[in-house]
């Protein structure tokens, strides 16, 4: 048994050891706890910049914008980057390209009831609309981009849609209740989709939620069939829930982070995919010890940054590496994690119309404060 | 349900009392022109007939005391409601500061109700207000006027029936449907007892001769007044506390909140005062309340006249504390429709006391002859049929026998249809009034120039020349397809335009260009005709180009757009222009929707739709 696996089934024992673990290992759909609430505050890093999206003004409403930061690879200082000529309110799906570019979704907010999609190739300079989708679902990962430029959406109406090369029209690829009834999304009991991303190959990926105990619900589309494609956990963790709460795509793999188990006993589980679900490396598993997880980011190369409530972060540097608990975290109205290099652990912390940026660098036990960004808001302006 | 707009603006305060001032002189001139009729007529010999004088009133009998007492008293009182009723705030202050509130705490189907009322009232905020003012007024000078027969029992009549109107929509049926109903604070509401007393003008004169009504009324009124007590004394209501778990009991806290509205100080000091004092003796208080109410109940359950006496005395001594201590007068604060319930719960049950005496029978007129002899009952007429009635001489005659009363319950009829002809016509339109567009962005400006011409391409992706829409009216607007709060509503306004244009609407263009120089491709002003549903609709045209071709547009037209830091959306100026079939811009319009309500939507839809019938009209 590799290291990964020990840790998983570690994990899995604990759970039983807590005695959350069901003697039936099939769970009925009707039994699966909600899907934890996860915030859609999260950065993105990819080759050329690290992307941040932050809710910043007031807690929620009209006043609530989402801001979007930028921090150049290699460089030191964050930057406001949000797209312009578009309101906030409703929040950005970020969707990580090649260099300095970034795929943006806006969701749905107020009277706006579709999701306009920008991207920029150069660091947020220049921005350049996409054909606008149905209102993106109200999750982190409900867009996603291949480099070349195709897109796939998760609309709030759990229909799947993607888009040819060069910002051609959507069309529907799947929904929920379709792959559902696929013998892939059967043998998962499928409940509901949570993230959309692409393999490597360009192939589409979708995660889910299973009703069936001790699955994860990954599914590839290869070859005009859907198959299950998440991980195989540990027999020992046969009996748990499982849902995925990320899947997104980092440099050369996707990466995807499972909540594993209910209430006090319940932990995450990371696992990397460079084939499209074929094979999967599993991280030890994180026992949560009643706390849930807040909002997560990913770093390129499968880097892995959670911000659990209580001020607290744990990071996973990428396969192969070990769980590490941060330093308490810095105050803040919202945190967002960000892993810009190796190594460096950047948290955003915005209060207001104010953005501090700390760092922790190597092993150090404290962060250093290195800007503040004051955001002009323009309080009132939607109404 | 309310028209958004803030109760003191000038533009509706300032049309509100234009027309209240004009319908005021026409009430003036319907009655000068009533009793200069009158006078001509009766002084006309042969108006009443060879050897006959003109009457000057009642010939017989005196009208029974308790009678009286009800018809000038609710006849004051109307008068007064009318009055309240004319304060500067309540054309838009009706809806959300007197009907939503009450109607708050109301089960769902009393909302919706009450809703619709309120609506309707915020889509014509001054034909309802002023017809409320004339009706009221009207109704008042009517139970004043007409003493006797007919038209003073039709006066009882018209004082249910308005009454009804009010105590449903206006007081949400009292608050009788809502936790916390309590008569210290008005239970059943103060224009039900408008009801039951106009109800009782409206019985034959014959009824108030014999002491029974009189029993029956009080009887009533002592049931009522025992459900009340028992409902005073329910525990687990808060009324027997003074201050509950550290916070104020029921009543207090209904004090304090009366306490704080804008009134004189000596007067909310003895409000606060009394809410000092329930707060630190709620039991005895209550308790006061509910004994105060049992025996003054049981009293009038007597029917006799000994003990109602006293009874009627400490009823009316408590109504007179519970007005001034707790209902805080009813008035004052805030827009106050009327003094609240204890005057007319005094009333009534004064009125019940006078007629428990017997009236002598000579002193009456007989049920056949109620119409006082030698008087003609004008709102009724002499017998023969409503066509004799309506010949000239059989008029000349009626006036020429009618008592001033007589004459003046006339004019207050005219009075009310004055008020209620404008609500009623403007009901019959679908449409807001513009009011509420002018308040919220003054008047169109009419202009004369031709429109700049462009080219641009429609959500179809075909190329439109504004030169291609000359023959039609053109109602262009500038939207960003992203936008999330105004322009969605100009849409919808624009769109409602379109259907309050009829058949009208194949003749008018709704054209909207994109002010958005970023979210420019076809596919934002598609997706955004889809949100706002005008894929549907015909003449719908949202046009785009390349953003140096827009921007040629935006200068031609003064169209200003502003990218804004910080997640804002695209700041521009939202404006609107109608050009002519020849393709002359004739008007422009400050676009901003406002609040964005029903009322305020429906108002700017009407006001685009008047722009474009009038030039159809011209043409």
């Amino acid at each position: 048994m590799t290291r990964p696996w020990r840790a998983a089934a570690a994990l899995a024992v604990a759970i039983l050891a807590a005695g959350c673990g069901s003697a039936s290992s099939r769970t009925a759909a009707g039994n699966s706890p909600g899907p934890v609430p996860l915030s859609l505050t999260t950065a993105v890093a990819g080759p050329g910049a690290t992307w941040a999206a932050v809710p910043m003004g007031a807690a929620s409403g009209a006043n609530l914008f989402w801001q979007l930061f930028m921090l150049p690879a290699g460089g030191s200082r964050w930057s406001l980057q949000t797209p312009p000529d578009i309101a906030t309110n409703g929040a950005l799906i970020l969707a990580g390209q090649d260099g300095q570019g970034l795929i943006a979704g806006e969701r749905p907010s107020l009277s706006l009831t579709f999701s306009a999609i920008t991207t920029t190739r150069d660091g947020g300079r220049d921005w350049a609309t996409l054909p606008p989708t149905s209102g993106l679902a109200n999750a982190p990962d409900a867009l996603a981009a291949t480099p070349d430029g195709h897109l796939i959406a998760l609309g709030g109406n759990q229909q799947v849609s993607v888009t040819g090369s060069a910002g051609t029209g959507w069309t529907s690829l799947t929904s929920e209740h379709a792959l559902a009834a696929t013998p892939a999304g059967r043998s998962c009991a499928l409940t509901g989709l949570t993230a959309v991303a692409y393999t490597p190959a360009g192939s589409p990926l979708l995660a889910g939620t299973c009703g069936h105990a001790g699955t994860a619900g990954v599914f590839a589309y290869t070859s005009g069939t859907w198959r299950q494609a998440g991980p195989a956990l540990p027999a020992a963790l046969a009996g748990q829930h499982v849902q995925v709460l990320r899947l997104s795509r980092t440099g050369g793999s996707d990466v995807a982070l499972l909540a594993v188990g209910t209430g006090t006993s319940a932990g995450l589980l990371a696992a990397w995919t460079s084939d499209g679900g074929q094979h999967w490396s599993l991280s030890p598993g994180f026992r949560l010890g009643g706390s849930h997880p807040v909002s997560v980011s990913f770093g390129s190369g499968g880097a892995t940054a959670i911000v659990l409530n209580g001020n607290r972060g744990e990071v996973l540097t990428g396969p192969g590496a070990s769980w590490r608990t941060l330093p308490a975290l810095p105050a803040g109205r919202t945190l967002t994690l960000a892993l810009p290099a190796a190594g460096t652990t950047d948290a955003l912390a915005a209060s207001g119309s104010t953005l501090t940026a700390w760092q922790l660098t190597g092993g150090s036990a404290k962060w250093d404060r290195t800007q503040v960004i004051k955001v002009p808001i323009q309080y009132g302006s939607s109404g | 349900m309310n028209s958004g707009i803030n109760v003191s603006d000038p533009t509706v305060v300032a049309a509100f009392r234009a027309a209240l001032a004009h319908q005021g002189l026409i009430a003036l001139a319907i009655l000068a022109v009533l009793l200069i009729v009158w006078v001509s007529i009766r002084q006309q010999p042969s108006a009443a007939g060879p050897g006959e004088t003109p009457a000057t009133g009642r010939a017989a009998g005196r009208e029974p005391a308790g009678r009286q007492v009800l018809r000038i008293g609710f006849g004051l009182l109307w008068l007064f409601d009318g009055l309240l009723q004319a304060q500067p705030g309540m054309a838009t202050g009706m809806p959300s500061q007197v009907i939503e509130p009450i109607a708050a705490n109301s089960p769902p189907w009393v909302q919706h109700l009450v809703n619709w009322a309120g609506t309707t009232w915020s889509y014509h905020p001054i034909q309802a207000s002023a017809a409320t003012v004339w009706i009221q007024a009207g109704i008042g000078l009517w139970l004043l006027a007409a003493r006797r027969g007919t038209a003073s029992r039709l006066a009882g009549l018209a004082s249910v029936g308005w009454g009804l109107v009010v105590w449903a929509f206006g007081e949400s049926f009292g608050g009788i449907f809502a936790p916390g109903l309590t008569w210290l604070f008005g239970a059943p509401g103060a224009v039900l007892i408008y009801c039951a007393a106009g109800a009782l003008v409206a019985l034959p004169e014959r009824s108030w001769r014999a002491p029974r009504l009189g029993r029956m009324v009080l009887a009533g009124f002592g049931l009522f007044l025992a459900g009340m007590a028992v409902l005073q004394a329910w525990p687990g209501r808060g009324f027997w506390q003074g201050t509950s778990g550290g916070r104020p009991g029921t009543l207090t806290s209904m004090v304090a909140a009366m306490a704080g509205t804008p009134q004189p100080r000596f007067l909310s000091n003895l409000v606060s005062s009394f809410g000092s004092f329930d707060r630190g003796h709620g039991f005895a208080v209550n308790l006061f309340a509910v004994v105060a109410l049992a025996v003054i109940g049981l009293a009038f359950l007597t029917g006799r006249r000994r003990v109602i006496r006293p009874a009627l005395a400490a009823f009316i001594a408590v109504c007179l504390a519970d007005w001034v201590l707790i209902e805080d007068l009813g008035f004052l604060g805030g827009l106050g429709t009327d003094p609240n319930s204890m005057i007319p719960m005094a009333l009534l049950a004064a009125g019940g006391y006078l007629a428990l005496t017997r009236v002598p029978e000579a002193a009456t007129v007989s049920a056949a002859a109620e119409p006082a002899a030698g008087e003609a009952d004008i709102l009724t007429g002499p017998g023969g049929g409503w066509r004799a009635r309506l010949r000239p001489a059989a008029v000349r005659q009626s006036m020429a026998t009618a008592s001033l009363g007589t004459m003046i319950s006339l004019g207050a009829v005219g009075v009310i249809i004055l008020g209620a002809a404008p609500m009623a016509a403007a009901q019959a339109t679908p449409a807001a009034s513009t009011i509420l567009a002018q308040a919220i962005d003054g008047s169109t400006t009419p202009i004369d120039s031709p429109a700049p011409g462009f080219t641009l391409t429609d959500q179809h992706g075909r190329l439109v020349p504004l030169s291609s829409l000359h023959g039609k009216v053109v109602l262009l607007t500038f939207l960003d397809p992203v936008c999330v709060s105004d322009c969605p509503l100009v849409a919808q306004e624009f769109r409602q335009a379109g259907q309050l244009l009829g058949a009208n609407a194949r003749h008018v263009e709704l054209v909207a260009v994109d002010v958005n120089p970023l979210y420019y491709e076809l596919a934002y002003t598609q997706a955004f005709t889809r949100q706002e549903n005008l894929a549907a609709v015909p003449d719908w045209l949202y046009l785009t180009s390349s953003p140096a071709r827009l921007r040629q547009v935006y200068r031609n037209y003064g169209v200003a757009s502003e990218t804004t830091p910080g997640g804002a959306m695209l700041g521009h100026n939202d404006i609107a222009f109608v050009i002519d079939q020849a393709g002359h811009l004739r008007e422009e319009l400050a676009f901003d929707p406002g609040p964005g309500t029903a009322a305020t939507k429906s108002s700017f839809a009407a006001e685009l739709a008047d722009a474009a019938t009038q030039l159809l009209r011209a043409s």
